[in-house]
């Protein structure tokens, strides 16, 4: 049963986020379209009239953030730039898991040590806890929340508390660990096909489509 | 919509100069749209106005609100509780806006903090072209689609000067000719009868069409030194 | 404020308004994820503080509403959108979505369905 859900199983899985996270990119740029070229002539601004603009630098140095995500909520901009990495992150650079890649392929990705991966697997814990009282406590949170929320929520907590269960061991380590591998492969093949999709549509629509707050000059809009 | 442009920063600052209390006002129609005055801005304003008269050593109270719009006394009338005694009050709108609020505020002093500068189209973020004077009484029907108070430096009404040099006005060779373009829009409509009558004078002042980069976005339109 | 009353339904045109605009509907409904980040840059809900106000609220029963429907809405639930988008929100355009939403966008399509079956904001009323 354990070769078979880490073995095949978890190629499938593999494979099912790989294609499916394709598709849906593949579909982001089939319904989106290159943005015309801005054709128009104009008096372009100069220096000296931007600067006339703008506040001694040294006002606008300590002011800068303060209209971004970061100056109006930095508590909450911090947490969850922090849990996205330590997401994504503590599985990669995961000791236990790389030791199976090398096993599986002869190649050895780097890792941190077992005991800095276990705070990092406690902390993203303490992050999902966080995100769930935040869904149930903060009226706005709650006014959008329904059963999926909760559900996907658990869906990303489940991997790192078997993960961290079996890793000490606790109990019934057979079942944990099968139920860590398959929780794993549960929300791989989610991703594609739920709001988990997010991870790369935060890159696609911040760099691609133009807006206030995108990255880059947005090249694409939407058929 | 209208377009507006944050005054230059000295300008605001001498405003306020002598006052206590600042409240700021956004409005979330027309300055909101061209990212010149909606609640985002009005923070960012006071911010850098605390963090200014700090560095002087002038603790001011600085206080924020966003109105709807502020062309309409129906959402002016919110603002009743926020103005106190001995404050002065800086508008993130259209000078129709800020003079409304100064109507209704006629014991205080209501300063702009934005300049209104055209009623225009938007081109991309950050940038807008004006479009129109307001001049009351629109020809654009005529001259396909062109409104030669805006577009043509001279505003003339009947036909280019003699100064189009190779589709651009002789005023600044960045800015195309108005009136060839009125030409070619005309002759792909098969109009060109509708530019042979002439049309008497309309009495406005000439400017070259004033294209708006907002603050904060330059760099993306950058003249290159 | 006033919305003017629509008459009938007409189901067919609201699917087909929908039908133009699926894909990115449909993924803008997707791909929110009921974070509320958005709730601070609307100033609508800053000085209110009530969830209806949250664009990412306003947005899912609004357009969210109309396309789970599939269209088939009944005059007071088309009223009621018309509320939603007309007296809760002014279009201002500056809504934040850290995921990249164009939250003004789909109210905009909310907008349009509504006045394509005659429900808009009346100006002229109190």
């Amino acid at each position: 049963m354990y070769a078979f859900v880490s073995g095949p199983l978890a190629l499938i899985a593999f494979i099912v986020f790989v294609l499916g996270l394709g598709i849906q990119v593949f579909r982001f740029f089939g319904m989106t379209r290159e943005k015309e070229p801005l054709n128009i002539s104009f008096p372009k601004p100069r220096q000296k009239d931007v600067d006339a603009l703008r506040p001694p630098e040294g006002v606008s140095k300590k002011v800068r953030l303060k209209g971004t995500v970061l100056g109006m909520e930095p508590f909450l901009a911090i947490v969850t730039t922090l849990f996205h990495l330590l997401l994504i992150l503590t599985p990669i650079l995961l000791l236990a898991h790389n030791l199976m890649i090398e096993r599986a392929w002869g190649i050895s990705p780097p890792s941190l040590t077992e005991g800095v991966t276990d705070v990092l697997t406690v902390a993203v814990m303490g992050f999902c806890l966080f995100f769930f009282l935040r869904r149930i406590v903060s009226a706005r949170v709650r006014a959008l929340s329904t059963a999926y929320d909760f559900l996907l929520l658990l869906l990303v907590f489940l991997p790192f508390l078997t993960g961290f269960i079996a890793y000490h061991q606790l109990f019934a380590y057979k079942t944990v660990i099968l139920a860590h591998v398959l929780a794993g492969e549960l929300m791989l093949i989610c991703i594609p096909f739920t709001k988990l999709v997010h991870m790369i549509f935060f890159f696609l629509y911040r760099f691609l489509l133009p807006g206030e707050y995108s990255f880059a000059s947005g090249s694409r809009v939407w058929r | 919509m209208i377009k507006v442009k944050r005054k230059p920063f000295q300008e605001i600052v001498e405003a306020i100069q002598r006052y206590p209390t600042v409240l700021s006002v956004g409005c979330g129609g027309c300055a909101s749209v061209c990212l010149g005055g909606g609640q985002k801005e009005v923070r960012l304003l006071n911010e850098e106005l605390r963090e200014y008269f700090l560095q002087q050593g002038q603790e001011k109270q600085f206080t924020e609100y966003t109105v709807e719009r502020a062309c309409n006394m129906d959402y002016v009338r919110e603002l009743d509780e926020l103005v106190p005694k001995k404050t002065v009050v800086l508008v993130m709108a259209c000078a129709a806006g800020t003079q409304l609020i100064a109507e209704r505020f006629p014991d205080t002093p209501v300063f702009p903090s934005v300049n209104t500068v055209a009623i225009g189209v938007d081109r991309d973020i950050g940038l807008y072209e004006e479009r129109c004077r307001a001049c009351g009484d629109c020809v654009v029907g005529y001259s396909g689609g062109i409104c030669p108070i805006t577009r043509c430096a001279k505003g003339l009404f009947n036909g280019p000067c003699g100064g189009t040099n190779q589709g651009m006005c002789e005023v600044d060779d960045a800015i195309p000719c108005a009136w060839q373009e009125i030409y070619e829009r005309l002759k792909r409509q098969d109009r060109l009868q509708d530019v042979m009558k002439i049309r008497p004078p309309m009495e406005w002042r000439n400017q070259i069409q004033r294209t708006v980069v907002q603050a904060g976005y330059e760099e993306r339109y950058m003249q290159e030194e | 404020m006033a919305i003017a009353q629509a008459r009938n339904v007409d189901p067919a045109l609201i699917q087909r308004t929908l039908a133009q605009h699926k894909p990115q509907i449909r993924f803008t409904l997707a791909v929110c994820a009921h974070c509320s980040m958005c709730a601070h840059s609307c100033f609508l809900y800053e000085s209110r503080r009530e969830p209806k106000y949250m664009p990412s609220h306003k947005m899912i029963h609004s357009i969210g509403y109309l396309f789970r429907k599939k269209g088939n809405v009944g005059l007071q639930e088309l009223h009621s959108i018309g509320n939603i988008v007309w007296n809760r929100c002014v279009l201002c355009m500056r809504c934040y979505c850290p995921l990249g939403v164009d939250i003004p966008y789909m109210i905009g399509l909310a907008r349009r369905i509504c006045r394509e079956q005659g429900v808009y904001r009346l100006y002229d009323e109190g």
